[in-house]
């Protein structure tokens, strides 16, 4: 049977972020994948060394537009490591309110997709919908939808005013019936479940392997969250639970983010309830020579950032590392012996983020028959009605 | 599941003659470093036998010398241990760990075409970031690299 | 599920009574949260010149330019819309009780000429040295400074003579009546060197 090379790639229309999968596929099942990324190479880390500490965190929100907490909180705890130093209780908690506000927002953004790729449009726009009031939240506490401009070595720049918490509370409490409504009609639809169980399953000893992180690790078994392990900001001092499911499948990763979102709808109402008073910020003047390391639970894993100080007020070296670059090497294990028409959501599971990658790279192409992004969009939407039609539902 | 300290103890016991030095820096944060001919030895016995997690490795260009520092991260006593080794500047050569575990695989390949470490016996050396038009012998991350700052424009007026 | 079951019915009925979600704009405008961070802007009266804005501004978006001849030094700082990032550190290290530079609500920026309206420009008067020329600060900085170190401020001439000045304490009668005799160089606001030059030397 002849081979054939499908490129899904690099401006693919779907996916906002650019990258090349070359699958090379034998009739209707993948046997190979090929990952080149690195459009977006911008050369932050040598940037960040013409920076000053407290100047360079502005250039670390900027890395990627929905994780824009993580990397400046892990940036941040890396530097108060070098010292090391605790911050203020006050700049923990407004840190952690901010943390989770960011994961709502992505789980939710990254559910709304996850229904554009199988074909249920009005999944994506109900939930995009949800989204904006997340949104407007953040504006109210922060000044700005995205980059937030907070965090900073030794605290936090800005206070939150308890005049804000009633619309901010009754925004957030606004959007549960809704969120309500959502799980029970993905979890119980029965579409779903024919269309998504069993599907790219990565089992827990490649994930131990390949030393997956986050959801994708936490759909296949194995327990891993730095907020639980290593407990920072106000993690340690309010109760939650850390989601855990077995199979590894595609819709085992659905089931933990949705979940998630409860989780942290939880954490915030109680860090609001009891944010202490007290200073926010510590005023760091000067970081003394040394090496620092700050991790932080993104929405798509843990992101590490190694910071070494020689004294003067710049970085003298910045390593940044993105959940999602642990994470697609595993595309190897779970997208080989699937068919084409399961590859893009196979590929969205993982929620990949190449911005936090950066990475850059050109390939070229063989074969006949090519599929371009979109017809694997429509491969996969086409899937889902031929599998309503066999249960009969409209 | 060992404590702390007996880690740290058997550690030092077990690769007597390798470690050249362990600083302690505080609960969390242990650096130990080794010479360069031992890390295959020591990695794997901290991933298989300690059960350790590996977050990434960092290639640092410090003026005299090269440096890598892989960081493991043993969860279960929440402890981050970053084991260092010093490299030749002029022809900085190392062994790989992509055999022992995946995770390892695109991380060398990075530091190979930033920073012009090169790992033997890696399975798959090809470009991960760089453009294929990117000339050979060019590591943008090394401290002397400096055509950014000659070809940057400003077009401003004040 | 043969129909629709009753809870997608409900969010659907519900977002057909509310209408569509998205503002009208530009039909009616936006008016974003007072807590929004847009536009920062100068405040001729609070700002003091000082320079703090823009050394700490992360992506050098704040400049200024010192206009030495003619006969009204001044300083004119500059603020490039479409280099700035909002963050609100120059609001944040701003020594006139953050009140110099603000950051306002203003979000439509948008502009067709770069050369002419990328930039807000304000002025302040600047003092010169007396003897050779020098910039020595703006005015309102001097003063600022006065008023924050109290009695300490006589310990430098320059600073007590500008708030003197501003007083109008000591005038051109004063000086000139002592401009034969050469001690009229000591009642001069100088810069550094030259004050070295007048207390230490005699010419």
């Amino acid at each position: 049977m002849a081979r054939s090379v499908i490129p899904i790639g690099p401006w693919h229309p779907l996916q906002e972020e650019p990258e090349f999968f070359s699958l090379t596929v034998d009739g209707e099942t993948v046997v190979d994948i090929d990952v080149s990324i690195g459009y977006n190479h911008r050369g932050i880390e040598k940037l960040s060394e013409r920076k000053s500490f407290d100047q360079s965190s502005f250039v670390i929100e900027r890395i990627c537009g929905i994780c824009s907490t993580s990397h400046p909180f892990a940036y941040t705890r890396a530097v108060e490591d070098i010292i090391p130093v605790e911050v203020p209780d006050r700049a923990k908690y407004i840190r952690t309110i901010v943390a989770e506000l960011e994961r709502i927002h992505s789980h939710l953004l990254w559910f709304g997709l996850a229904g554009h790729f199988l074909g249920y449009n009005t999944v994506y726009h109900w939930v995009w919908k949800l989204r904006e009031e997340i949104l407007d939240v953040c504006e109210i506490l922060t000044g700005n939808r995205n980059n937030y401009a907070i965090f900073k070595p030794g605290g936090v720049r800005r206070d939150f005013k308890p005049d804000d918490f009633p619309l901010v509370l009754k925004k957030i409490d606004g959007i549960i019936p809704t969120l309500n409504r959502l799980k029970k009609a993905v979890l119980d639809d029965p579409v779903l479940h024919a269309r998504l169980k069993g599907i790219g399953i990565l089992t827990k000893e490649e994930a131990i392997d390949y030393c997956a992180l986050g959801p994708t690790s936490r759909a296949s078994g194995v327990a891993r969250d730095v907020r639980k392990d290593a407990p920072y900001g106000a993690y340690d001092r309010i109760d939650w639970d850390m989601i855990v499911t077995e199979n590894g499948d595609v819709f085992d990763k659905v089931v933990v983010r949705v979940l998630e979102v409860y989780e942290s709808i939880k954490i915030i109402k109680a860090c609001i309830r009891d944010l202490p008073g007290g200073e926010i910020d510590l005023n760091i003047k000067d970081i003394p020579p040394g090496e620092g390391i700050g991790a932080h639970e993104a929405p798509r894993g843990e992101t590490f950032h190694y910071v070494r100080s020689d004294g003067t007020n710049r970085p003298a070296r910045h390593k940044v590392r993105a959940p999602t670059f642990m994470n697609l090497p595993t595309y190897k294990a779970t997208v080989i012996g699937e068919t084409i028409s399961d590859a893009t959501i196979i590929l969205a599971a993982i929620d990949p983020c190449y911005c936090c990658t950066e990475r850059m790279a050109v390939r070229d192409v063989k074969g006949k028959k090519m599929y371009g992004g979109q017809d694997l969009v429509r491969l996969s939407q086409e899937k889902t009605a031929k599998i309503k039609r066999e249960m009969g539902i409209p | 599941m060992m404590t702390r300290e007996e880690v740290l103890k058997d550690l030092k016991v077990r690769f007597k003659e390798d470690i050249v030095d362990l600083f302690d820096k505080s609960p969390k944060r242990v650096y130990v470093e080794i010479r360069p001919e031992a890390i295959v030895k020591v990695g794997t016995y901290i991933f298989k036998d300690l059960q350790a997690r590996f977050n990434v490795a960092s290639g640092v260009d410090a003026r005299t010398h090269m440096e890598i520092l892989y960081h493991f991260s043993l969860e279960y006593i929440n402890l981050l241990i970053s084991v260092r080794v010093k490299l030749d500047r002029k022809a900085p050569a190392i062994d790989s760990l992509a055999t022992v575990f995946k995770g390892a695989n695109w991380i060398e390949r990075e530091m190979n075409e930033l920073l012009g470490i090169k790992f033997r016996g890696h399975p798959d050396m090809r470009r991960l970031l760089l453009a294929d038009e990117w000339p050979e012998g060019v590591y943008p991350l090394r401290a002397d690299y400096r055509e950014w700052d000659v070809n940057a424009v400003r077009d401003r007026g004040v | 599920m043969k129909l629709p079951k009753a809870r997608e019915l409900v969010e659907a009925i519900k977002a057909l009574i509310t209408g569509p979600y998205t503002s009208k704009f530009p039909y009616k405008p936006h008016v974003p949260y007072s807590s929004f961070r847009g536009q920062p802007k100068y405040d001729p009266d609070k700002c003091v010149g000082c320079l703090a804005c823009e050394q700490v501004c992360p992506v050098e978006a704040i400049g200024h330019q010192d206009v030495t001849e003619g006969d009204e030094p001044k300083r004119i700082m500059f603020h490039y819309t479409d280099t700035c990032i909002f963050c609100g550190t120059c609001e944040l290290a701003c020594i006139a009780d953050n009140q110099g530079i603000k950051l306002s609500n203003d979000w439509e920026l948008s502009f067709f000429d770069r050369k002419a309206e990328s930039f807000e420009t304000i002025e302040k008067e600047l003092q010169l040295c007396e003897m050779c020329g020098e910039v020595i600060a703006c005015k309102d900085h001097l003063r600022w400074i006065v008023e924050r170190i109290g009695e300490l401020a006589f310990s430098s001439p320059t600073l007590y003579y500008s708030k003197l000045r501003e007083l109008g304490v000591v005038d051109e009668n004063i000086v000139s009546a002592l401009r034969d005799s050469g001690r009229s160089d000591r009642f001069k606001i100088l810069c550094a060197r030259c004050r070295r030059e007048t207390t230490l030397t005699t010419k």
